[in-house]
């Protein structure tokens, strides 16, 4: 019999639950596993607060926000000595493997564990869309979809009072969340982190725009674009820099290129919150029940990720290469409309 | 006789379905409707001696072409902030440059006068909150017929119970509370969530009240920021999922300070709100030493589509003012009074200001809305 650790760290995504739940009755329904929910993400798994997961424990949760196992910042290495600070609940609880749901910084975390022995599979987890090894990270649809929700209102507003609105969204480094939700929305310009593009350049569309008869536009921003004034960003545990607000930076310049009344709407929090889409309730089941799968035949030092249609799985060294941004021709996409 | 109507101001949910219900009540009577574009900056941009600029601000509304426009957000005649009776020297019309003697502002209303009787308009229903609906009175006192309709998500126009967005701006600042409250958990942080209201913290009070959040600062009540820390500190220690969750007014004060303003004056004399969350999110922080998720929900709580209540009161509004417009009454802003449709003056909207009863409705020791008796009340308290 395995005995499957799970948890979740770092930040919250909408699908969370949807994993635990498809890790949990994958195990149970194989019959030879038996899952142990570590609570309160790494600082459960260095202090031993478990609690087990049978089929009701997660019955009821899928559509859930939020995670039933809670979450927290702590880490092994920042508030521990690694791999040491977690061994006792590991044997304690006599986990063959813990599948841990998580980040960039979490998943790093996770490997340099497993260095030292940590027996883990990975499941990617972050609204941004930019781990690397998969086409797709679930928690990702949801945040376009409210991005585009909140696009779709603020248009009308825009237009009712003949304004330009930039919407910042988030995506951390990458602008995937921008060039989705502008596709959908219809955005007049996108900016994002991997394709600079100079204010006077946004001016022009704009005005171009205006001069054809519309009065107004919808600026997608992403949060992690250069700004305008360097300034510096205060920084997280894993040394990631806390983002947004730069619209606000950016709007008063624009005001001032094109003469057009500049408003800012920070998405912010709103975007990672909340109930999962339908799609992202599939893909975090399928990676639910893939990660069991590995968990439970011993493959560790794993991550699941979506290729293609396929999920697969890959090893969780390539699950921590470099963060991937938009593909020029997905951006290409979103050009032809601006204006 | 020839209707025309208008929406100024900021838009709120309800105004297209308003729209609609005027021009269709109309023409069930034999009426025509007039849109006006831009609020009242389409009587004053409208030059009688420019056919383009006329057709630009004055539009014929039949039901054929306001048949689908309830469907969607915003308002389809546009709005501004313009005050015909004030207008900035930027603001004047390059036709009326002769008639700006000095540095302004300046007084339009002979023009917006001339205009209205030229085009035959008998009868204006602006749709508008208290800015809109001042240059409503003005031009009642001038002669004109004039019949309002209020709406303000801010739900504070002094003499009516209900203003048509104010349904919709609670909804959707409750649902965003609530979609906060899994991220504020995970990350364990108090959560500060900022909501427009203006002056009025009725709309950041009844989210509150709602949304079931640990704490709610009003613009009424000036906030001690050490106390409010410290409440949030043992919330957040009562709460299994070690997070708070504060809503603040974007008119509140913080004891000591000042309402937080930028920009220039409008042509009302207000200028814009906002940013006491991030100023208070950053002392709560200093003293807590807790991690803060600050969110403003600013334009979201006032786009997109109205909830079943606006729409109920934005068409019944519209038919109330349609009717009043076409049995030839003047001065009178259709309103809710104890629950029930009624019309008053105008000038009621002069007579005092619509602000939170803090005694009834707020508990200022514990920065929390509480409720002291609920019969005899509105259905929104308030």
């Amino acid at each position: 019999m395995a005995v499957i650790g799970v948890l979740t760290a770092g930040g919250d995504c909408p699908g969370l639950n949807a994993v635990i739940r498809g890790v949990t009755a994958r195990a149970l329904h194989r019959g030879d596993s038996e899952v142990v929910g570590i609570l309160h993400g790494w600082e459960g798994l260095m202090e031993g607060e478990t609690r087990p997961l049978d089929r009701n424990a997660v019955r009821g949760i899928l559509g859930r926000g939020g995670t039933i196992l809670g979450t927290s910042r702590k880490d092994p290495y920042v508030h521990g000595d690694g791999y040491a600070s977690v061994s006792r609940t590991i044997k304690a609880n006599d986990l063959d493997v813990v599948v841990v749901i998580g980040g960039d910084g979490t998943l790093k975390t996770a490997l340099r564990l497993a260095d030292e022995g940590f027996p883990v599979v990975g499941v990617p987890k972050t609204i941004d869309n930019d781990i690397a090894a998969t086409d797709f990270t679930f928690g990702f649809d949801t945040a376009v979809q409210i991005a585009t929700d909140a696009i779709d209102r603020l248009t009308t507003t825009a237009e009712s009072h003949n304004r330009v609105i930039l919407v910042e969204v988030m995506g951390r480094t990458k602008g995937w969340i921008a060039t989705y939700a502008g596709i959908a929305g219809g955005a007049d310009a996108i900016l994002i982190p991997e394709v600079p593009v100079p204010l006077e350049e946004v001016a022009t569309i704009l005005r171009r725009r205006h001069r054809h008869g519309h009065g107004y536009s919808i600026v997608v921003v992403a949060e992690g674009i250069e700004p305008p004034v360097k300034t510096r960003r205060p920084k997280d545990l894993f040394g990631f820099e806390r983002l947004g607000g730069v619209a606000y930076q950016i709007a008063p310049l624009l005001e001032q290129l094109t003469g057009f009344e500049t408003r800012v709407t920070v998405l912010g929090h709103l975007q990672r919150g909340g109930t999962p889409t339908a799609f992202d309730r599939v893909l975090a089941t399928r990676l639910g029940v893939a990660a069991a799968d590995l968990a439970a035949e011993g493959k560790v030092r794993t991550m699941v990720a979506l290729r293609g249609s396929k999920i697969v799985d890959v090893t969780l060294d390539e699950g921590c290469a470099e963060v991937r941004g938009v593909d020029r021709e997905l951006y290409a996409v979103a050009r032809s409309f601006f204006g | 006789m020839k209707i025309g109507i208008l929406t100024g101001g900021g838009d709120v949910p309800g105004l297209n379905p308003c729209i609609k219900a005027v021009v269709l009540r109309a023409a069930e009577q034999g009426h025509e409707v007039i849109g006006i574009r831009h609020g009242w900056g389409g009587l004053l941009d409208a030059n009688p001696d420019d056919p383009r600029s006329m057709t630009e601000n004055l539009v014929p509304l039949s039901p054929a072409t306001v048949r689908t426009i309830d469907r969607s957000g915003g308002t389809v005649l546009h709005t501004s902030r313009t005050n015909p009776g004030r207008v900035g020297a930027q603001g004047v019309p390059a036709f009326l440059t002769g008639r700006a003697v000095g540095e302004g502002p300046f007084d339009f209303t002979p023009h917006v006068l001339r205009l209205l009787e030229s085009q035959g308009i008998e009868v204006v229903i602006p749709i508008g909150g208290d800015d809109t609906l001042s240059y409503a009175l003005r031009l009642h006192d001038e002669g004109v017929k004039v019949i309002a309709i209020p709406k303000t998500m801010d739900n504070d126009v002094h003499g009516t119970d209900y203003c048509i967005g104010f349904s919709t701006a609670v909804t959707r600042g409750v649902q965003f509370i609530h979609n906060l409250r899994t991220s504020s958990g995970s990350h364990e942080r108090i959560a500060v969530v900022e909501l427009f209201g203006r002056y009025s913290g009725e709309t950041c009070l009844v989210t509150g009240y709602l949304a079931a959040v640990d704490r709610a600062v009003i613009s009424e009540v000036p906030v001690d920021i050490q106390r409010l820390a410290d409440l949030l500190m043992a919330d957040k220690a009562a709460n299994p999922s070690n997070y708070a969750m504060l809503a603040i007014s974007e008119g509140a004060v913080i004891e000591g300070g000042e309402m937080v303003l930028s920009g220039e004056e409008d042509a009302y004399g207000h200028r814009k709100l906002g940013g006491v969350g991030a100023r208070a999110g950053e002392l709560i922080r200093e003293i807590t030493g807790q991690g803060i998720i600050l969110q403003q929900v600013a334009y979201l709580m006032r786009s997109g589509s109205p909830d079943s209540l606006d729409l109920m009161v934005a068409i019944n509004y519209a038919a109330m003012a349609a009717d009043l417009a076409i049995e030839g009454r003047s001065g009178r802003m259709v309103a809710l009074r104890g629950g029930t449709y009624t019309n008053v003056p105008i000038s009621v909207t002069r007579e005092g200001v619509k602000r939170v009863d803090v005694d009834e409705l707020y508990d200022a020791l514990e920065y929390r809305p509480k409720v002291r008796h609920v019969g005899g009340k509105p259905m929104f308290l308030y």
